[in-house]
């Protein structure tokens, strides 16, 4: 067998039998990963859902050209070939100035129920520009914005520009957000769990002094404790995201379609794969991290003597 | 073998418990260290295998300079020496087989030979019969012959033993010295 595979046996058991002999600490520091873990990843889903609007909502901005009144049809034609040349456009629809006028008083019908007439139409013709999908869009949308702004017989462009802005600000510090919190969790959680595995090292202070004694290096030693805080922060995030998915498929199974009613096309999400397994290995390095103190600081006392 | 350079050990600020202690034992040789209570007899055990500091003089044990190696390296040194330590220090957890055992698994023997080499050292002291028990169920001799067995099971090239008869009546102690 092989002896580096072998230690790691040994220290595997050492772990198992540490983790019997303070079961009740070991599951208080499993319970604590497991809050936390599971704080970042409700600000994860919420994050990730978020996400998920704005891109959904990305996808259906589309560019509105309004035109002036006395736009001749050789700028209209040059508009149009414009819009065909740009590998960007998906499609063009034009709206004149009837149908504006017709569609407006319609939707103001439906709403107030009152008809509406000035004898004359305020609005100007346009057209609705969309665009193909693709990962920069949104800058894409507003270089092709400007260009047609300049353009003869443009009287105005719009895309929501501002509001899209303002939400991607706040996806923004949404990300600082998370990413301030998972740090500030992670260092509690190495306080924590560095303590629980300083108190199994004292548990063992005999055995450990005797296994030095008789010729093992610091690396033997120190494996079991560092396996420990390792299954503990593996159990913890474990624990934790396995509660949060059932409770995410319950909610999913009882809400979905009145979430689909509010939102249309919008799924409520969990947490990606990726980002379960990055939380999973996040809480094991904290693990890992944190019982490297306790045992380094340890092994330090012991050598002062 | 082993050499000892003036070698001066206090503990804390007293009187010093070792002051100038300079000895050289050769290999094959079997040496008794005799004194009082408080001599500094277990002290210079432990300098031997580094498990205390000393502040003046220099210790070589098996070429090795004991006042120079850092923490790192200790165990080159000590898994050249077994200790049969005054208190036993035996795992009270564990039983006499699993002791024995524990002495190799450390050093990282492979379990097919720890195996066979526990055998081999509980049947040189005599305590087959007690592989199961625990040690807080054998009678002092009889600890004392598991710690002997781990002390010698790696077959080191120097046994320290510190007081291996001390707590005995004089027929276990003869029993015990015939080990050696
Ligand atoms: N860890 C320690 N801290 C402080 N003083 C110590 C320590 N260990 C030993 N001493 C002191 O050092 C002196 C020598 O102790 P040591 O244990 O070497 O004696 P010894 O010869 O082995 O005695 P005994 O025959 O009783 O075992 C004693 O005065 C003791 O009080
Ligand atoms: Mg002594």
């Amino acid at each position: 067998m092989n002896s580096a595979f072998q230690a790691l046996l040994i220290g595997f058991q050492a772990t198992i039998a540490n983790v019997r002999a303070n079961m009740q600490t070991f599951l208080i520091s499993i319970a604590t990963i497991s809050i936390s873990i599971g704080i970042l990843g409700i600000f994860l889903i919420i994050f990730f859902n978020l996400n998920g609007f704005l891109v959904s909502w990305n996808q259906q901005v589309q560019l509105i050209v309004y035109l002036n009144d006395d736009i001749s049809p050789a700028q209209k034609n040059n508009l149009e070939a414009l819009f065909k040349d740009s590998s960007r456009v998906q499609s063009t629809e034009e709206v004149t100035k009837d149908r504006a006028w017709k569609d407006f008083r319609l939707s103001q019908a439906e709403k107030s129920g009152m008809e509406f007439d000035l004898g004359f139409n305020p609005l100007p013709a346009s057209y609705k520009v969309r665009f193909k999908l693709s990962d920069n869009r949104l800058t894409h949308i507003s270089e092709f914005a400007e260009k047609i702004q300049s353009e003869t017989g443009v009287e105005s462009v719009e895309y929501g520009k501002n509001w899209i802005s303002r939400f991607e600000k706040f996806m923004v510090f949404c990300r600082v957000f998370l990413m301030a919190t998972g740090a500030l969790l992670s260092f509690g959680l190495i306080l924590i769990i560095s303590n629980t595995i300083r108190l199994s090292i004292y548990s063992r202070q005999d055995e450990i002094e005797l296994m030095l004694l008789i010729g093992a290096t610091p690396g033997f030693v120190k494996i079991p404790f560092l396996l420990e805080g390792m299954l503990q922060g593996l159990c913890g995030s474990i624990l934790s995201l396995g509660l949060m998915g059932v409770i995410y498929y319950y909610l999913k199974s009882e809400f979905q379609v009145s979430i689909e009613s509010i939102a249309r096309g919008m799924d409520f999400q969990f947490i990606s794969q990726p980002f379960l397994l990055s939380l999973v290995g996040l809480s094991v390095l904290i693990g890992l991290v944190a019982s490297y103190i306790s045992t380094y600081h340890y092994m330090q006392v012991l050598n002062k003597r | 073998m082993i050499q000892l350079f003036n070698v001066v050990k206090k503990y804390g600020s007293g009187s010093p418990a070792l002051d100038d202690v300079s000895l050289k034992i050769e290999k094959g040789e079997f040496v008794f260290l005799t004194g009082p209570s408080g001599a500094g007899k277990t002290t210079i055990l432990k300098v031997l295998f580094g498990w205390e500091n000393f502040e003046e003089g220099q210790v070589l044990v098996q070429g090795i300079n004991v006042g120079k190696l850092d923490a790192g390296n200790m165990h080159t040194l000590r898994r050249s020496i077994g200790v049969i330590f005054q208190d036993y220090k035996l795992l009270k957890n564990k039983t006499v087989f699993e002791n024995v055992a524990f002495a190799q698994e450390v050093t990282n023997r492979d379990r097919k030979t720890i195996k066979f080499k526990t055998w081999e050292a509980l049947k040189n002291v005599g305590l087959t019969p007690k592989k199961d028990s625990l040690p807080a169920h054998l009678s002092g001799g009889e600890q004392q012959r598991v710690a002997i067995a781990r002390a010698m099971v790696n077959a080191p090239p120097i046994i320290l033993a510190d007081e291996p008869t001390g707590n005995l009546d004089q027929e276990i102690s003869l029993e015990i010295l015939k080990l050696f």
